[in-house]
Formats: C-alpha cells, structure tokens, sequence
C-alpha cells in the first residue's frame, strides 16, 4: 500500500464507495458517461483496488477520472455495494491536493470551475446567479434566455423574484455577515485551501504552457482551459 | 432395529434420504408441506447436461422409496423439539411423531426475482425467469413470448439475485450457469434462427461434461456469452426488452433489444429452514442456508447429536449433487443410530 | 408493461412526510432557470393548503454544485449544510423542505455519513461552531419540495380547475416524468418510489388526471453531469444525454416532460432548443418541442394561474400548445411584458422551433 492509496482511504467517502469489485460492469453499463466518453467506471474501480500507488498516479494525472458525471446511477446498481462515482470524488480531492489534475486537459478545467461556480458561491452565496449565466458563453440557452437575460430586473420581479432585494425569497441579496460565515467555513474547513491550492498548481502550469494566467475568467489560461477539447476523449 | 426416523421435506434430497434409510432397516416417516413430493425437480422439464427428462429422474427416484416408509403429505412441519434422547416434530394440522433421528431436507426456495426490482420482472411481460422458461418447455406450447411473438433474440441473464449484495445474497447459486447453458440451447433448438445471448460475470462449469456443454453451445449453436452483469432492462413500444450490459473484455457498454429475456433466478433457503434450525438451537450462516458439522470433513452432521441434513437446505446443489449427498446422509444417521 | 408490477414495489418505498411547519431552503438553480416555481411553492402550500412554511433569508447555497463538480470539499460541504440546519433550528423548526434535489441528495448523504462515523459529526459540530457560533439540531423529518407536493397531491387535485387531459379527445395527456439523479439513485428509500421506479411525480401525474409514460431511457441522466456542463468543452456529453432521452421518448408521442430536479427542466428545455439549431430536428409535431416543466409549474397551472405569472414564458420550449390542449386560457399580448404591462421588447424567434408570440 502505497501513499496515494492511503491518502484515498482517508476519504471517508472511499470507504463507502469501494469494497472489493468484481470486475462486472454493471456500473459501466449505466453510466451516463461511459457512454459518451472513452470511460470506464469499473476499470476505476479495479485500478484503484490494486493498491497500486504508481497506476493510481496515472490515473490521477490522466482525464479519466474527470468523466464522471457524478449522477451516482451506479451506486445503485453495484452488486457489491460500491459506488465508482464517490470513488471518483474521493480521486479527484487527492488530484487537487496534489496538483496531478495540471496534467490532463479536463483536470485542468477545475480552475475554470472554481473560478465560476466556486467563487461564485463565496462572493454571493449562490452558486450559480442569473447574472452568471451569460448568453455569450452559453449560446445553447437561446434567445428567450437573452430576452431574459437583458430584462433581468423586470422579469424576475415579474415572477416573484426579491432579485437583489433585502429580506427572504427567491434572489435575495445575501447579507454581508452571512457570506462573512461562509468565508469563515471555508476558511477553518479547507475550502479556501482548495481554492488556493488549484489557484496554485494552475499558475504553474500556465507558465509551462506559456499561457497568460490572470486572476478572471478573461485570461488567456482561463480560455484555454474552457474551451480546449483535443477530440480525444469520446469513442470512435 | 426399530429405530424410527423422520425426514421433513420430500424433494429429491429428502426422498433419496428416506429409500437409503429404509434400505437400512430404519423406519422412516417422510414428512412433505406439499400435496405432491418431488420438491423443485417436479417443475423441471429436463435436467442439466443430459437432458435427462426431469419427469422420468423422478420417477427413477421415487422408485426407489420401500413401502414401509410413511409418507405425510400436505403436512408442513412447524415444531422440532429435542426431547432427552429423542426428538418431537409436529406440522402444522396437528399431525406429531417422535423420532429417534430427524433429518432436514427442506431444500430451497427460488429468488424472488421481482426483488430485482431493475430487472422489470413483473412488469415488463417479456422478462421471465429460468423457473417459468422450464414451465414453458414442459407445456409444450408454441415457443413464443407473452406478446406471441417469436422472439429473434432471447438474453439470458446469470447470477439474478446470487451474488449480490444489494439483495443480500452473497453465494452463488451454483446450478444457474450450467441452467442458462442447457436452457439456451434448447431454445436455439427450437428457434434455430434466433440470436442467443447469456451475460455472465463467471462461468462456473464445475460438473462433468458442463464445460463440454458450454462448448457445444459455442460451437454448435453460435450462442454468444457476453461477460458483464446486466444493470437494467426496460421496455420498448414493441414489447421488446431492451437491456444495459458492459461487454466487460471489449470494455464496451452495450444496449442489446431482446424478445425475450430470461432471469436465472438463484437458490436461497427455503423459508422454513430457519424456523425449523432455530428451534433446535442450530446456528445458521449469515447466508441463511445451515451450516453442517464441518464443510469438508461431516458435511451431513449437525452440532446438534441426532439432527442431520442433506440436499440444498445446506447450501446450492444439483440434483445429482443432492442424491449423493443424501445417501450420505442416510449412512451418517445409521452411523448415529448404531452407537 | 404491467402496472399492478409498479405498485408492488411503490408499496416497499414509502417515506414519511411531514404534515405542516417546514422549513424551506431554496435552490439556486431553481431561482435562476425558475423563480416561478418556487412563489408557485409557496402560495399553494401557504394559500391553498394553509401551511406554515418559514422562508428563511440566511441560507446560501449549500455548495452541492461546488461540491459535484468538487471545487468544494466534503468537510466545508458538511459544515455549511450543518449552518443550514442550525438556521431551522434557531427558527424553531424542525422539518427541512429541499427545493433543490442535489441538495436534498446531499444532505441524505451527509446524514447517512454522520450516522455511519459519528465523529465525523462531531467534528461537523465543532468546525460550525468555531465558524459560526451556532449550533443545531438534526432535522426531524427531510423532505425534498416534491414529495410534498405528491403527500398533498390529492387536495391539489380537488382544488384544481383543470386536469391534464386533452379537451379535446377527453383522454390522459402523455406524460413524461423525469427524476433528478440525486433524487433516490443515492438512497433509494429516502425517495417516493424508490430509485427504480420513483413514484413522486408519476403519483401527482396520476392525480391530476395523466398517463404516465414509461419509455426506455426514462432513468437515464438528462445530462447536467455538473462539470460536463459547467465547462463549455464538456457540454457535449450534457446535449448527447438529453439527446438519448428525447429520441427514447419521441416515438411515444408526450404532450409534456414533468421534472422534479431544478437543473433537469432546464437542460431539457434548452437542448432541444440546441438540437432544433444544430438538427433541424423537433421532437414534437409541426415544429413544436415537447414542454418541460416543473412540478411546481404544473399544479399551478391545474390551479388556474395565469401561466405568465408562474413563468411559463421563461421556457425555450413553448407551453402554447400544451396550454390549449387542456384548455387553458392565455393571453398572447402580456407574454413578454413586465409585470405591470410594461414593454420588455421580445425574444428572437429560433429558426426552426416553433416561437409563439403576440
Ligand atoms: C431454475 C432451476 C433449474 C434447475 N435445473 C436443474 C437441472 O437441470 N439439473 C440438476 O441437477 N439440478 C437442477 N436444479 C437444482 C435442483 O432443483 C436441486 O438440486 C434440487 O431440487 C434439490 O433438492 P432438495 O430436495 O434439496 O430441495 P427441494 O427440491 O427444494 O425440495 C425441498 C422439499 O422440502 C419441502 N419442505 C420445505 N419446508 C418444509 C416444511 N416445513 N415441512 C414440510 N416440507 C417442507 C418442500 O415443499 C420441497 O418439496 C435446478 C434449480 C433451479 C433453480
Ligand atoms: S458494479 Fe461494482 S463490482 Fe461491478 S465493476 Fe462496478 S464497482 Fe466493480
Ligand atoms: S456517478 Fe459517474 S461513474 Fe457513476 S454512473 Fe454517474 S457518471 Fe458514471
Ligand atoms: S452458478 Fe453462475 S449464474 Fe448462478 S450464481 Fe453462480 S455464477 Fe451466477
């Protein structure tokens, strides 16, 4: 047993999520995402079980473990009571910790989700804002969502939104002191600690790659990672 | 002699046990909650690698049974009580006899395959079990599915509530694979032109001339054994059952649309058997099936002086499996009953 | 496909709902995409049912998407969800209402997790109160918004104006339902109907007078995937999940998509918009979609609000031709105006999907 594996089975979550496998597939045959990618939750599963710290590092290192969708349709399925998608959590907070999510493509895509939806969550208490949701970037929305987009304030007091007001209901503002616990959570927990450590191994990797890191969304390095995709990644 | 034995359950095991026992000179009454004896063997059409008709291999069996044993039909035993050096048995209608030697042979019962609720037994017609499939052979009816559609592919799906612990079943049921074999290929044989498939997670060909069955099937009948469990069927507009399986050596998810699809519903013990060991203070494992003296060496015998046990109450066993383990338990109730 | 087979199982997963005093945790998802839906929560629970909800104002997100797509840890997860319930608990109650169902999936993990390594709970306790100074109590009864708008389904029914049936053919309309992954695949007995077969919505489609449809992908993704959306390299595998669902279901003709997950309806509504562009291809008849909705949406419908005040014109996917099945009344010219009237301009007309305006 190496130090990787015994930095998973500190996960409580990979305790829950892997017993001993099988090798059976049920998983694989549900799974939303080994369908649409070169995928293989069972394969996880059975790297994994080999205890085997440099296999483990690979995969840590590789886009397989970024896949995952995490519906957890296979937990419910797994004849031994596994759940390959927690597992998949459980590799991923170990990637981050120690950086190896710098080396593949979709590994890298964590910046740009802790610089969306994770920053996000501390700077208004939502995770995910209309604001946030810019027809730019997210063409498939379509016009009524432009239309909306552009008519925010109307719209959303229309249907009975407190959008940005005081007080409760549905997009309230959050108060100061409120987003100040959260910060404080985030702080004592090791959330911040996450935030910083992909801040962190990104930058490192941008100055390899040569790409213009930048504190936003807007950076050379942010756009790369958003929208890179080698078409490696699906079946044939 | 004089000695008087009682046997609860007349299946194979318990009928095999009681004509051994009466050759030996034991009394023996024979103890059976149905009308008719014969247990599962009574449902099966032909047995597993012969095809040996399932109606004759009981007749053979029950041949053997002298006319000095007592047969108690439509009596299901509800009480066993250790009583100084014998034992009490009562059934259910108030029926009671005291033995000197009690042998339990109340076999199994078959998976509940509704409990894999993913599977669509029970809701989607055309997923039925290896139970029902043998019931369709005996019939004799036309080979077609509950739409009356001959279907052009059948699945066959092995290890239907073994070997899962989402039902709490960890054994395997033993008998299944070498089931789905022979099942496939009589339903090749009858529809020669359809496709077969069984999703299998092991083989476990552990009998004479299975593994030469498994070949055959391969060979001679084009059968295609896909390795992975099945995760869920479901149901098209057609009736068809559609299924989700992971071809685990390509490493390719696969959705398979079948006409009929077939579950291999495994053994778990039969629901007595618990009560009945309780009463006596046996311990069963965690599987639920009784755990014998010791695994290899007394497999009949019982920590309990006096109790036996043969057949599948003890575990998953063929019926050839099952005689010899009855006839063995035959000479370790005599053993007993000499000292 | 044999009913009585469904209600067997339905009968192994019931779940206990607590009759009144909740309290209601939003969901960001569920305000973004459809604020409507909550306020349409709300005022049937509060106006029609006469329930005390708590409508609390402090709570945040409870990270759920953060920690799907695993920018959050587990532990700061745990720790917010515990000031989540510290805030019922200094409300003074003690049934949690999710409106979200990755929420809801999270804090049934997180309390099967406190109840399998109770120090992890302890260790909960002490960072929240190091954080926050609060404290709390375990909520007595969990529930997510849907399961207890199916316990009240019946008194919804009783009140509505409307059924889901054609007018015109008098028959069931075809429903779809769609249950978020989140829902009860995680555990399966905190859910109506457990993970096979779920029950929650099929029971309020039941009520209100539909026919349920059950088509192959029917317990397949819609495809949120979380960072295979987030990411806009990813979202590939999002369009290609809805996409699998939709030609699952298209050759069974549904009137309507019923969804319980805030995230689901969204996806659904959108990606046929996105197929509409990049296809050509609709999967209703004469270049209509098939309308997504929320449950919250659907009984205020049934109840009789006027479908611009629920939101129903935020959809890509029009609700017009659904509307006029049952017989809904709409006025066409308030579509796209604000709430008093005002002039807000209109959407573009996508090219191919068919645009209902004024
Ligand atoms: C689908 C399927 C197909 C099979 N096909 C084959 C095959 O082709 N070839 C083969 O070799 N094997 C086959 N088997 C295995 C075979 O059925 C068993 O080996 C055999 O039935 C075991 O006999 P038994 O007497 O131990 O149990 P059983 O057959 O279960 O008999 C037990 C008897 O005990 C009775 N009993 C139970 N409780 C009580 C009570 N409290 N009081 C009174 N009576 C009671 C029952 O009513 C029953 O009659 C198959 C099994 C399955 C599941
Ligand atoms: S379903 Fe479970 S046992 Fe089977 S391959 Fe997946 S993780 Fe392993
Ligand atoms: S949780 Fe991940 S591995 Fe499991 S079925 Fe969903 S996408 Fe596949
Ligand atoms: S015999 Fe085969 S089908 Fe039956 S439980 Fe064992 S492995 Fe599974």
């Amino acid at each position: 047993m190496g130090e990787l594996y015994n930095r998973l089975a500190d996960d409580i979550r990979f305790v829950e999520s892997l017993k001993a496998c099988i090798n059976c597939g049920t998983c694989t045959a549900i799974c939303p995402a080994a369908e649409f990618y070169n995928y293989d939750p069972r394969v996880i599963a059975t790297t994994v079980q080999s205890q085997d710290d440099e296999k483990i590092r690979e995969l840590m290192s590789s886009d397989a473990i970024w896949y995952c969708g995490e519906c957890m349709s296979c937990k419910t399925r797994c004849p031994r009571g596994n759940a390959p998608g927690l597992l998949i959590m459980a590799l991923r907070s170990v990637s981050q910790d120690m950086g190896f999510f710098t080396e593949s493509e979709k590994g890298r895509q964590q910046l740009a989700v802790k610089r969306t939806i994770g920053d996000q969550i501390l700077a208004s208490g939502y995770c995910v804002r209309p604001d946030m949701v810019d027809p730019g970037m997210h063409p498939e929305q379509g016009p009524v969502w432009d239309w909306e987009h552009k008519n925010l304030i109307p719209v959303m007091n229309k249907l009975g939104a407190n959008y940005n007001g005081e007080g409760s209901g549905a997009l309230r503002k959050i108060s100061q002191d409120d987003l100040d616990e959260l910060q404080k959570i985030f702080e004592i927990t090791g959330g911040q600690e996450r935030y910083d450590k992909i801040e962190e191994f990104s930058k490192e990797k941008a100055a390899e790659m040569g790409l213009e890191f930048g504190t936003d969304t807007n950076s050379e390095y942010f756009q790369h990672i958003y929208t890179a995709n080698n078409q490696k990644h699906n079946h044939e | 002699m004089g000695k008087h034995v009682v046997v609860i359950g007349a299946g194979p095991a318990g009928l095999e046990t009681s004509a051994s026992l009466a050759k030996l000179g034991f009394h023996v009454t024979l103890v059976e909650k149905e009308d008719v004896s014969g247990g599962h063997l009574k449902k099966w059409h032909a047995l597993f690698p012969t095809l040996l008709s399932g109606k004759d291999a009981l007749e053979t069996i029950t041949k053997g049974l002298d006319s000095s044993i007592k047969i108690q039909t439509a009596t299901k035993v509800t009480g066993l009580e250790a009583v100084n050096d014998y034992f009490t048995i009562s059934g259910h209608n108030g029926w009671q006899e005291k033995a000197d030697a009690v042998v339990l042979t109340t076999g199994f019962q078959l998976f509940d395959s509704h409990r894999k609720e993913e599977y669509g037994y029970g809701i989607y017609e055309n997923v039925i079990t290896s139970a029902d499939l043998e019931e369709l052979f005996a019939s004799g009816k036309a080979f077609v599915n509950r739409h009356g559609n001959k279907p052009e592919r059948v699945g066959f799906v092995h290890c239907v509530g073994s070997r899962d612990e989402k039902v709490n079943n960890l054994h395997c049921s033993k008998v299944c694979c070498i089931t789905a074999v022979k099942q496939a290929i009589e339903v090749k044989q009858l529809l020669p032109d359809a496709e077969v498939f069984c999703f299998y997670m092991d083989l476990r060909m552990f009998g004479r001339h299975y593994e030469e069955l498994y070949k055959e099937a391969q060979e001679k009948y084009n059968i295609q054994f896909i390795r992975g469990r099945l995760s869920e069927s479901t149901e098209d507009r057609d009736g068809n059952i559609v299924v989700k399986v992971e071809d685990t050596l390509l490493g390719k998810p696969l959705r398979i649309k079948v006409g009929l699809l077939v579950l291999m519903a495994g053994m778990e013990p039969a629901p007595d058997t618990k009560p009945l060991a309780n009463m006596l203070g046996l311990k069963n494992v965690s599987d639920g099936f009784i755990q014998p003296l010791d695994e290899v060496l007394h497999t009949n015998s019982t920590e309990i002086p006096g109790v036996f046990v043969a057949g599948t109450c003890s575990g998953p066993k063929s019926v050839s499996d099952t005689l010899a383990d009855a006839r063995s338990a035959a000479l370790a109730v005599a053993d007993y009953l000499k000292s | 496909m044999k009913l009585e087979g469904k209600r067997l199982i339905w009968q192994d997963y019931q779940k206990e709902i607590a009759d009144d005093h909740y309290f209601y945790a939003r969901s960001c998802i569920r305000q973004t995409f459809f604020p409507g839906a909550e306020a349409v929560f709300v005022k049937i629970l509060k106006d029609e049912l006469g329930k005390d909800i708590h409508d609390e104002q402090h709570h945040t997100s409870c990270t759920g998407i953060g920690y799907h797509s695993d920018v959050v840890p587990f532990d700061t997860t745990m720790t917010v969800v515990a000031r989540q319930f510290a805030l019922m608990t200094e409300a003074g109650y003690e049934n949690y209402a999710a409106s979200c169902v990755t929420s809801f999936g999270l804090y049934t993990e997180i309390l099967d997790t406190w109840h399998h390594f109770p120090e992890k709970e302890a260790q909960i306790r002490e960072y929240l109160f190091k954080a926050t100074g609060r404290e709390f109590t375990k909520p007595k009864n969990l529930a997510h918004a849907s399961d207890i708008v199916y316990k009240f389904r019946h008194q919804i029914a009783a009140k509505a104006k409307y059924k889901l049936v054609d007018k015109n053919t008098g028959k069931p309309l075809k429903v779809v339902e769609h249950i978020g992954c989140h829902y009860s695949k995680m555990f399966p007995h905190k859910g109506i109907g457990g993970a096979e077969y779920p029950y929650v919505l099929s029971g309020m489609i039941e009520a209100w007078g539909g026919e349920v449809i059950d088509y192959p992908e029917r317990r397949h993704c819609c495809g949120f995937g979380f960072r295979q959306y987030l990411v806009q390299a990813n979202r590939g595998f999002s369009l290609s999940c809805s996409k699998k669902k939709f030609e699952s279901m298209e050759p069974y003709e549904p009137d309507m998509i019923i969804t319980n997950c805030p995230g689901c309806p969204m996806f659904l509504d959108r990606w046929q918009y996105a197929l509409s562009e990049m296809e050509g291809k609709t999967y209703g008849e004469n270049h209509n979609g098939i309308p997504v909705f929320t449950y919250e949406e659907v009984a205020g419908m049934i109840m009789g609000y006027d479908p611009w005040e629920i939101g129903l014109q935020v959809h890509q996917v029009p609700a017009e031709p659904l509307l006029d099945k049952i017989g809904i009344p709409y006025d066409s010219s308030r579509k796209f105006k604000g709430k008093n009237g005002e002039d807000l301009g209109m959407p573009e007309s996508p090219s191919y999907l068919k645009f209902y305006s004024e």
